[in-house]
């Protein structure tokens, strides 16, 4: 059977620098139609992004530290207020975690892990010169930014009670339509109008890329698991988002033309609401993971110096996940008063994702098992990953049982699931991908020690910030609260100071970027040795402007 | 650009273009906002954008049209044109599956508590519907048979009869014109408003979603008829045209649905108007 | 914009309604009631609030389970958590970290130098498709069980109680009882800005429970019987939840959540609104008391319009007593909602 690219016998050419005719400063950055240059627009921009959403968390952990109200009136002022009252200091509260949730989402996640590492490495890991519309590719991303700018400005507008849309990322009717009074939740909606349209055109990029522009020899099933995962991924956004689309055009009608999806006066009902943005969200969590899963099976298979265990198991457990993940979207809303035949049918269609994650989960470990393991610093970010999501994994099995989920729904709970699968999982495939792949972008070696460094003080601070809200939800702490009963104090201290830990390790990591590119050495075209195998490694560090101007030939794997 | 490339993949030079789009739909974005909330510059900056969106649009597709000529677009190019287009249609079926979804949810379980509604479909607010049989009827007809006169062009196009072409355009873009005339003439004259009840929200924003795409759509096929009369298209490679005659089709397949689910059966037994 | 004045329109009627008739029954009557009665010994037929017990029916400080559950289907519902869910996801986690472990232990590079090209093993990969799967039908045995017992309709003649969420406060409607409707809001909290205009701080009464949990008027419940919960908002979606017996419903405008609820023993529950709803999501607590019926009957005729049997009973002595042994009540209370609306 066909594996990972162990067996590409790549043909590729690498005339060195010589035929760089690089554009100038300007057509460079802002006409980019270079996957390599709009990539690493997209990486600066997700990590941009990434400060700013933290550092909204960061505003969130430090006000919730102790019960009672201490800092939402300064934080009122800093977005501008003047003499906020009560109420749109609490505001405050709400317009944080709506832009934390929706910055970390749409102007985090996505736009690192599939427009910036997908961006990069699919052009590369298939052989092709650059993605299928260059142009579109742009646009993409210039869309997202707008987006974010659309974002921002909706924090400096009145949202109801206060400035700012006020809404939790899931922008539920009628509390984001009558509820919200104001432009601010406009800009938020016009903000993901924006973003979702760049997302579309580049899921029809990568899919026709990965479809139509494989080199030579280079069929489905010698494909590298992440350019499955972002093909699988590319799909779920292509059908997912345009429901999502049509859900917040409703939230804009409903709010400014007088129309009555979701306001029962008008017989409109909000729930609606929620089976559309779930049907989009659902498949949003796993657009989230999935390329995360592609970068770990690269990695655990190019530093175990064994080819991926499973490969076709592996691939079509992401094609499976995709699949099921368009069926069990109402898992969202089990306390909206659904009928028991619906609660039952979802309960079970949730627990069957389980099925084929665990096949990932379990081919990873066997990828590893009587391999030559080498702890270079993605692969120990990989581990972290992998026992991280299992412990995130897991606790969405938990949630996914109806009944159960009855106490646990919109408590802290769902906090530290949905945090242990993304700020746990997908940013530590994210940091995974960044150790593995910076020096082929950026030519320059990072510290290995610093990384290392990087990796166990953010293990440490973000298990401090996210397990003890386990015990939180579990106790009932409802989540969105600015402020909360007694009993729950010492969990919450602790899950602040561990976000004082993480971000320590963040500075260790901004330390490294700065070191590798003054001091670090010089990467070589394939700096990781004998175990990566994939096209990307063929190539110059980093590789040149226009690659595989000569496309590369992938020979017929020796063995089967 | 870069040196000798060895592969038919078309490779572009830097473009200002989707800088300038993407501008040009936030300035129509952020415009609109201040339209509906009544702010200073409602009235004139989501025009501005439009303009904006619009001309960056022009510019970007002429481009494409001179990158045709110019023989960029080699066989694997097509390639990408085509799964570039059938995936776009496959996400604006899902955006209607989100339109229909909202119609299917009001008129199987209308609600009760609603006095507007009062329990049934089309609501107790809505005195009377659209016969479907009457202008509806006509427009499926007037759609349905636009179909077959853009294959019609297409068949010439591809059998190098141009005037055939030229004939198949034009009827096709003037039957587009004449759904979207009755549409319009429609709405004026329908018994039910836009706001206040399910009905009218979905009925509106349904069949003006298609509506929309009707009008994108017509405007394609006077690209194309344009183009053609520039002497544009040979049989072998007519990309725009088929991505416009494709792109005519899924709307009419919509209209389809709509025909069927929201004007007849959502409106079944009911008095019409 | 237009629709904007209509939803408001539409949401102020209904707000209106529910508040007319509770600040004429409720807000007018109740606390002034219950004030009276604590200040004197309670006669039959009168009321006072319960105490609650710390750690029973509220969150215990440090905790890392679930609350204590007073509820059969709760009981049974932290069975699965503890007894099925915990064990097995604990299992696997812990499995998964040894796997890891070995591997780092075993398969390293000093003490492998050479791997092995082994990629494929039908055996395994079947037994680790198959084994979740296994595992799965053994969680979903229980869970579906417990979503079957959820339904479980209420018997006939079950006493109904009508909850409707508010921005940011509930009302509990008894249409059983003479459909009087208490509101409840949260009290404030010492040393904290003013949630409720004119209610009282936390701890100013004896029976007051803890902070952020507490409220003027509780929702009370006869206990050991099944209640029929019918819930809806009149702004925006809110949530109705318990933890400690095990229930949450969202109140969604326009629909009418209807769900049975059985407490087993006397006692005050406290819960909080479990669906963002605006500025004060965080303010707008449950306290749910469950009395013997009996107690719960005086409960009843505390209220004017209160009927216990179908029979209205006259308003208990206590609504007589006159207006100067009540301190600071009805001025300061009965606007409690209206402040609300109002906002700081
Ligand atoms: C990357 C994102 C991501 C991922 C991958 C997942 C994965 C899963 N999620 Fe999660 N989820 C979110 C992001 C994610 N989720 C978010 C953001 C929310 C909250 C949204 C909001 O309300 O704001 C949420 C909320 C959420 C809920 C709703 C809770 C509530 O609001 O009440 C539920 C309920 O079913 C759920 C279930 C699951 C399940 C079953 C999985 C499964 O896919 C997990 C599968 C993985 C494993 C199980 C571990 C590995 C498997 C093995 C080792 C094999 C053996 C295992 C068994 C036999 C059990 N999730
Ligand atoms: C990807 C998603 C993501 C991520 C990473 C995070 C990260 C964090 N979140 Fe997140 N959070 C959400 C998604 C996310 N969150 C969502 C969807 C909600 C729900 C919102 C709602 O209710 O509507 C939420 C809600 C939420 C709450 C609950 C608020 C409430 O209910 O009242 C809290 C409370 O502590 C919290 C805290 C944190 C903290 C401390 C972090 C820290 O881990 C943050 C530290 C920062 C990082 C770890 C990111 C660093 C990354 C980069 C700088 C980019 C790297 C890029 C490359 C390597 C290329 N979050
Ligand atoms: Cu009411 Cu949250
Ligand atoms: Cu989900």
């Amino acid at each position: 059977m066909a594996t990972t690219a162990e067996h590409f016998q790549a043909h590729a050419d690498d005339h060195g620098h010589d035929h760089d005719h690089k554009p100038a400063f300007f057509a460079r950055w802002f006409m980019s139609t270079n996957h390599k240059d709009i990539g690493t627009m997209y990486l600066i921009f997700a990590i941009f992004a990434g400060i700013i959403g933290g550092a909204f968390s960061g505003m969130m952990r430090i006000e919730l530290a102790q019960p009672g109200i201490q800092y939402l009136d300064t934080f009122a002022r800093w977005f501008g207020a003047v003499n906020p009252d009560f109420n749109s200091t609490l505001h405050v509260w709400n317009v944080l975690i709506t832009a934390h949730g929706l910055i970390m989402v749409f102007f985090m996640v996505m736009p690192a892990i599939i427009g910036g590492f997908g961006n990069w490495f699919v052009p590369l890991m298939i052989g092709a010169p650059d993605m299928a519309f260059p142009r579109m590719n742009n646009i993409s991303f210039w869309l997202t930014v707008a987006g974010f700018c659309s974002l921002l400005l909706s924090a400096f507008v009145p949202g109801g009670t206060g400035l700012g849309a006020g809404t939790g990322w899931t922008v539920y009717a009628p509390l984001s339509t009558s509820g919200s009074p104001g432009p601010a939740v406009d800009f938020g909606i016009f903000s993901l109008h924006l973003a979702g349209a760049g997302s579309i055109m580049g899921a029809i990029n990568f899919i026709t890329t990965i479809f139509n522009m494989r080199a030579p020899g280079m069929t489905m099933h010698k494909m590298p698991l992440f350019v499955w995962s972002v093909l699988v991924t590319a799909f779920l956004l292509l059908l997912s988002l345009p429901v999502l689309a049509a859900a917040i055009t409703m939230l804009l009608t409903d709010r400014n033309f007088g129309t009555t999806f979701f306001d029962p006066s008008g017989g409109g009902d909000p729930v609606l609401y929620q089976h559309l943005f779930w049907f989009f969200g659902h498949p949003e969590v796993y657009i989230m993971i999935l390329p995360g899963f592609g970068i770990i099976s690269q990695i655990v298979s190019t530093f175990s110096k064994k080819p991926v265990f499973g490969y076709l198991g592996m691939a079509y457990a992401m094609v499976a996940i995709g699949v099921v993940g368009f069926i069990v979207w109402a898992h969202h809303m089990y306390a909206t008063g659904m009928s028991v035949n619906t609660k039952m049918y979802f309960t079970a269609a949730t627990m069957v994702i389980a099925v084929p994650t665990g096949i990932k989960i379990f081919s990873w470990i066997a990828t590893m098992w009587g391999g030559s393991v080498e702890f270079k610093s993605p692969m120990i970010w990989a581990l972290g990953f992998i026992f991280l999501f299992t412990v995130g994994g897991v606790t969405g099995v938990v949630l996914a049982n109806g009944g159960v989920d009855d106490v646990l729904h919109d408590t802290y709970y769902v906090v530290a699931h949905f945090h242990y699968v993304l700020s746990l999982g997908a940013v530590t495939a994210l940091f995974a991908g960044f150790y593995y792949w910076f020096p082929k972008m950026s030519g320059r070696m990072h510290s290995e020690f610093l990384a290392h460094v990087h990796f166990w003080i953010f293990f440490i601070g973000v298990n401090m910030i996210f397990f003890p809200m386990h015990f939180l939800g579990l106790q009932g702490m409802p989540r969105r609260y600015p402020d909360y009963a007694e009993a729950y104090a010492h969990w919450n201290q602790v899950a602040t100071i561990g976000y004082m830990v993480m971000a320590a390790s963040l500075v260790v990591w901004f330390v490294n970027i700065i070191y590798a590119f003054a001091a670090g050495k010089k990467a070589a075209g394939n700096y990781w040795g004998e175990g990566a195998t994939t096209l990307e490694w063929t190539l110059s560090s980093p590789p040149p402007f226009h690659q595989f101007e000569t496309l590369p030939v992938i020979e017929e794997a020796a063995h089967h | 650009m870069a040196g000798t490339k060895h592969h038919d993949y078309h490779i572009l030079p830097p473009d200002i273009v989707p800088l300038a789009t993407t501008i040009g739909a936030f300035t129509f974005t952020s415009g609109m906002v201040l339209f509906m909330h009544g702010m200073p510059g409602g009235h004139f900056v989501p025009w501005l954008g439009m303009a904006l969106l619009l001309a960056a649009m022009f510019t970007w597709f002429s481009k494409i049209v001179n990158e045709a000529h110019a023989g960029d677009h080699t066989p694997v190019v097509q390639l990408h044109q085509r799964y570039g287009m059938i995936l776009f249609i496959a996400s604006e079926v899902m955006f209607f599956v989100g339109w229909f979804w909202a119609f299917f949810d009001f008129s199987l379980f209308p609600s009760t508590i609603a006095e507007t509604v009062g329990g049934q479909w089309p609501p107790k607010a809505i005195e009377a519907v659209m016969d479907p049989f009457a202008l509806p009827l006509l427009n499926t007809l007037i759609l349905l048979c636009s179909g077959t006169t853009v294959t019609w062009a297409h068949h010439s196009l591809i059998h190098g009869d141009r005037d055939g072409l030229k004939k198949g355009l034009w009827a096709t873009i003037l039957l587009g014109l004449l759904f979207t005339s009755i549409q319009g003439y429609e709405y004026l004259h329908a018994p039910f408003g836009f706001g206040g009840n399910t009905y009218g929200s979905a009925f509106y924003m349904a069949t003006g979603f298609h509506g929309f795409h009707v009008i994108v759509g017509t405007i394609m096929l006077i690209v194309c008829l344009v183009r053609t009369y520039r002497g544009d298209f040979t049989p072998r490679q007519h990309f725009g045209f088929e991505a416009s005659a494709w792109y005519w089709h899924f709307v009419d397949v919509v209209w389809l649905f709509l025909f069927v689910a929201v004007y007849i059966w959502g409106g079944w037994g009911y008095p019409t108007h | 914009m237009i629709f904007g004045k209509t939803a408001s329109a539409a949401s102020q009627s209904v707000k209106a309604l529910g508040l007319s008739l509770a600040s004429v029954l409720a807000a007018a009557a109740t606390p002034a009631l219950a004030q009276a009665a604590a200040a004197s010994e309670p006669a039959a037929g009168s009321y006072v609030p319960m105490k609650p017990t710390p750690g029973v029916g509220m969150p215990v400080p440090d905790g890392i389970g679930l609350q204590q559950q007073y509820s059969k289907l709760g009981e049974y519902g932290a069975w699965i958590h503890d007894i099925v869910l915990m064990p097995i996801i604990t299992a696997i986690c812990v499995l998964v970290l040894a796997l890891l472990v070995w591997i780092a232990i075993r398969y390293n590079r000093r003490a492998n130098p050479v791997a092995s090209k082994t990629s494929h093993n039908t055996l395994i990969e079947v037994v680790w498709t198959l084994v979740p799967v296994l595992i799965l039908i053994g969680i979903a045995v229980p869970s579906i069980d417990l979503i079957a017992k959820q339904y479980k309709p209420a018997p006939k003649g079950a006493l109904t109680v009508k909850i409707t969420g508010n921005q940011w406060f509930w009302t509990y409607g008894y249409p059983d009882n003479g459909d009087f409707e208490v509101i409840s809001n949260m009290l404030n909290l010492p040393g904290q800005p003013t949630i409720n205009n004119g209610v009282r701080e936390v701890g100013s009464k004896p029976w007051d429970g803890p902070s952020h949990l507490e409220v003027d008027n509780r929702m009370v419940v006869p206990a050991g019987e099944p209640i029929r919960l019918q819930i809806t908002a009149a702004d925006v979606i809110h949530s109705f939840a318990v933890p400690s017996l095990w229930f949450k419903l969202d109140a969604v405008p326009g629909r009418i959540n209807e769900k049975v609820l059985m407490i087993e023993k006397p006692g005050v529950y406290y819960g909080q609104c479990s669906e963002l709803c605006g500025a004060k999501h965080g303010y707008m607590p449950i306290a749910v008391e469950a009395l013997p019926r009996d107690k719960y009957d005086a409960w009843v005729l505390t209220h004017a319009g209160g009927v216990v049997d179908g029979q209205a009973k006259p308003a208990a002595a206590a609504q007589v007593v006159p207006a100067e042994t009540v301190p600071a009540a009805g001025a300061s209370e009965a606007p409690a909602a209206e402040a609300t609306a109002e906002a700081e």
